[in-house]
């Protein structure tokens, strides 16, 4: 006769149907959470404000492009109205012929809206970021932004960004000048 | 003799054990492509489109601006003029230029030139608050701004 039987304990199989859920909940969770929109624009550098006065450095009237929006949001070229192929076009042209003595004078009215205003800016970027890959290309072989850190400051300096940008302050009428490099 | 055998006709459960895996894996996906929000955004906008963009480096030190139509708790649009908000509260323009001084103030030199601010805009906001702005970034001394836009992929503009 026998007492025992034969010990053969089966350890029982976890229940697992429930990770699905909690997972889910994790999943839910994190998109509920959580951004897509990934962080990019458009960078510019402002000009610091100088506190020494000093006079602006007279420029030949050949090396600066005006550019004005107006309330309405239309864009001139220096008193012609010009659609942003234009402005790039034409920006181009000046930063190759001009070379580091170019100015480009961007003014907006207050009543303008900011996208005409950010496509201007993007024009001009781009005009600037094809010269500059343009001549990293002719200089290094690739493109600007692929350049090491000497090549980059090297190429920046042979084609400085020189924006001015004028302030108008909102209830009185002076203006200031402020040079975005 | 038996020719047929009496069928079974029950059908198989399905084998869900590698469902928690299937679903693990979205989520790895989603925590990396993903990132957590810092702010919660008080105003409603919607970024222009533009071509040359880049992307932000260096989160730490970004201070991030929004400008847009505010909203309420539901998310609906309560105003029609716009609002400036800083990182988590909408403020006016000189506070911003306050809370920038007393930001770079307190942070080490090198830290100091890395600081820089993400202007999330509305596109149909007016220059005349963007100016402002500007300004008081200028006056802070906070010299890198990224006005924050979505990459338009066509480039018919005008």
């Amino acid at each position: 006769m026998m007492f025992r039987k034969k010990e053969r304990r089966k350890v029982p199989g976890l229940n697992t149907t429930s990770t699905a859920d909690i997972s889910f909940m994790l999943l839910i969770l994190f998109l509920v959470a959580s951004s897509m929109d990934l962080d990019k624009g458009v960078s510019r550098r402002l000009a610091a404000i100088d506190k020494t006065k000093t006079p602006p450095a007279a420029v030949d009237s050949k090396r600066v492009i005006r550019i004005v929006i107006n309330a309405e949001n239309q864009v001139t070229l220096d008193g012609k109205p010009a659609s942003m192929n234009e402005i790039k076009q034409r920006t181009m042209q000046l930063v190759e012929s001009a070379g580091k003595g170019h100015l480009i004078q961007l003014q907006s009215d207050r009543n303008a809206s900011y996208d005409t205003y950010l496509h201007v800016q993007n024009q001009l970027v781009a005009a600037y970021n094809t010269i500059r890959n343009q001549k990293s290309m002719n200089l290094f072989g690739k493109e600007f932004d692929l350049c090491s850190n000497e090549q980059q400051t090297q190429i920046a300096d042979e084609v400085p960004i020189r924006i001015t940008e004028v302030y108008v302050a909102s209830n009185n009428n002076d203006v200031k000048k402020g040079d975005t490099k | 003799m038996k020719f047929y055998r009496s069928r079974n006709h029950e059908i198989p459960a399905l084998n869900t054990a590698s469902l928690p895996d299937l679903i693990f894996s979205i989520l790895f996906f989603f925590m990396l492509v993903v990132h957590m929000r810092k702010a919660t955004v008080h105003v409603k906008y919607q970024v222009p489109m533009a071509t040359e963009l880049s992307r932000l480096y260096n989160k730490s030190n970004i201070q991030y601006i929004y400008v847009g139509r505010p909203i309420n708790n539901l998310g609906k649009v309560e105003g029609n003029e716009m609002v400036v908000q800083l990182n988590n509260n909408i403020t006016t323009v000189p506070e911003i230029k306050r809370y920038l001084i007393q930001l770079s103030a307190a942070l080490p030199p090198e830290q100091r030139k890395q600081l820089s601010v993400s202007i999330k805009a509305d596109r149909h906001a007016d220059m005349g608050t963007i100016m402002d702005i500007k300004q008081a970034l200028r006056e802070a001394n906070v010299l890198n701004v990224n006005f924050s836009a979505t990459m338009s992929r066509n480039n018919k503009q005008k």
